[in-house]
């Protein structure tokens, strides 16, 4: 359990967006809108590979900068230079986006209801209730 | 008393011993995040939103040690997510008390009457239920109907079979002062052995005038509900942080006073905020810019207030001087004492 209510600024949510840097300065801040995105991101690598995974890291002084992922597909972390990123895509669902407190209040009963059904049969599913 | 001895003694001891040791910055609880899936989706949790093969890893029981161990706080707080969900929460528990850390499970309680079996009583284990009001403000909190009613259920059962229970409650400056006080009368009512109480830390950013007018409503909200309070309320935590929820003292965060470990890593610098990870507990410490947190200093943390930054720093002004020890000696003799 949390103690934390989430009032998050309902301002427009960045999935769909990719983001390929022109330079130092625009790749920083690509990753730190990635590192503040609640939902999955596919990275472009200058070698033309992908990696789509959860960014949860990112050390941005020294002498090689990196991000560290979750992969979607794989266990373990993955770490990154910034020099091998080409583009930033942010391709997973905004886990975030839609679920603060207010938007709750200000929906409609039948609506939170619906809500409240499907995660208790999410949470049913895996045994959680 | 809302505490044993035996636990009191314990923090007492291992906060003089730092401060005979000269140690600037030492952690007073950990918090160990061991999964973030939770059973209950309640609206506006600022720690759940994550792709379900982030919310699927869960911190095995040798890697929670492992951060307890690295970190020697006294005390280990068990949020998440859910933690009754992890499948091998027992032998993490177990693993904890055995090291003689004062353990709280923090629980939604929806599963904790089932699990009772798997927990053996002890002075160093307590279940920590989060419960945010009466019926109503609670079950509207956690956005399903009927779990303030399973969770009494489940305080009752864990009380009847020798656990410490506590309840964990956060205000939002919506809160009935009135409401309050009477959802105290009936946790204390059922026997819990303390409350925890806290406002709730709002993650959206505001202008500095607001941050003010809202750090203020806070203070209104606890004088409202704390003054003139029933002396057989037990609150399980510093009387000088409910003097500083009240207004009445003012504090700095104290952010490394309760380090946080997750699947992540360490999180910098406090358990709500997430400005990054660190590998270790010691890089944590040193590596982490601490003056760039707190009221004043860092606009995310205008207008917080909550246990996890100020708690610590009640617990230093206690220790930390001699009018601050008189002061809590005065308060938790006299809890309506100015």
């Amino acid at each position: 359990m949390t103690d934390a209510k989430y009032h998050a600024p309902e301002a427009g949510s960045l999935e769909g967006r990719v983001f390929r840097p022109a330079n130092a300065g625009e790749l920083s801040e690509a990753i730190e809108l990635a590192f503040d995105y609640r939902g999955d991101i596919t990275v472009e690598l200058k070698s033309g590979d992908r990696v789509m995974g959860y960014l949860f890291n990112r050390t941005a002084t020294g002498a090689q900068p990196t991000i560290e992922l979750f992969p979607s597909t794989s266990s373990g972390t993955m770490t990154i230079p910034y020099s091998e990123i080409a583009a930033i895509a942010f391709t997973g669902e905004d886990t975030a986006t839609g679920k603060s407190w207010e938007t709750w209040i200000a929906k409609k009963d039948s609506e939170r209801r619906l809500e409240v059904d499907r995660v208790a049969a999410e949470a049913k599913a895996r045994g959680h209730l | 008393m809302a505490v044993p001895v035996s636990q009191m003694y314990t923090v007492t001891k291992y906060v003089l011993t730092q401060k005979l040791r000269g140690v600037k910055r030492y952690p007073l609880v950990l918090m160990l995040e061991p999964l973030f899936r939770c059973n209950l989706a309640c609206a506006g949790c600022g720690k759940i939103q994550y792709p379900d093969h982030v919310l699927d890893k869960r911190l095995t029981p040798a890697q929670c040690w492992a951060a307890a161990d690295e970190c020697a706080a006294p005390i280990i707080s068990i949020p998440g997510g859910e933690p009754l969900i992890h499948p091998e929460m027992p032998e993490i528990v177990r693993g904890l008390v055995e090291r003689k850390k004062y353990v709280y499970l923090c629980t939604n309680a929806i599963l904790m009457e089932r699990k009772l079996d798997d927990y053996p009583p002890s002075k160093f284990l307590t279940f920590s239920v989060h419960m945010d009001g009466l019926r109503d403000e609670h079950d509207l909190a956690v956005c399903r109907d009927g779990v303030y009613d399973v969770a009494v259920k489940a305080i009752k059962a864990a009380l009847k079979r020798g656990h410490r229970v506590t309840t964990n409650t956060t205000l939002f400056d919506d809160a009935n002062p009135e409401r309050v006080r009477k959802f105290f009368d009936e946790m204390m009512g059922l026997g819990v052995e303390g409350m925890m109480i806290s406002p709730g830390y709002s993650y959206q950013k505001a202008p500095d005038q607001q941050h003010f007018l809202k750090r203020s409503r806070t203070t209104e909200l606890f004088s409202k509900i704390l003054s003139n309070r029933k002396r057989d309320w037990q609150f399980n935590q510093s009387p000088l942080f409910l003097e500083f929820l009240m207004g009445r003292r003012q504090y700095q965060c104290t952010p490394w006073g309760n380090p946080t470990y997750n699947v992540f890593g360490w999180q910098r610098p406090c358990y709500l905020l997430q400005e990054g990870y660190a590998p270790s507990f010691r890089e944590l410490m040193e590596k982490t810019d601490w003056d760039a947190y707190g009221t004043g200093r860092n606009e995310k943390c205008a207008d917080c207030m909550v246990h996890c930054g100020y708690e610590a720093s009640a617990v230093e002004d206690t220790f930390g001087s001699l009018s601050g020890f008189t002061k809590t000696v005065k308060i938790t003799l006299l809890p309506n004492a100015r």
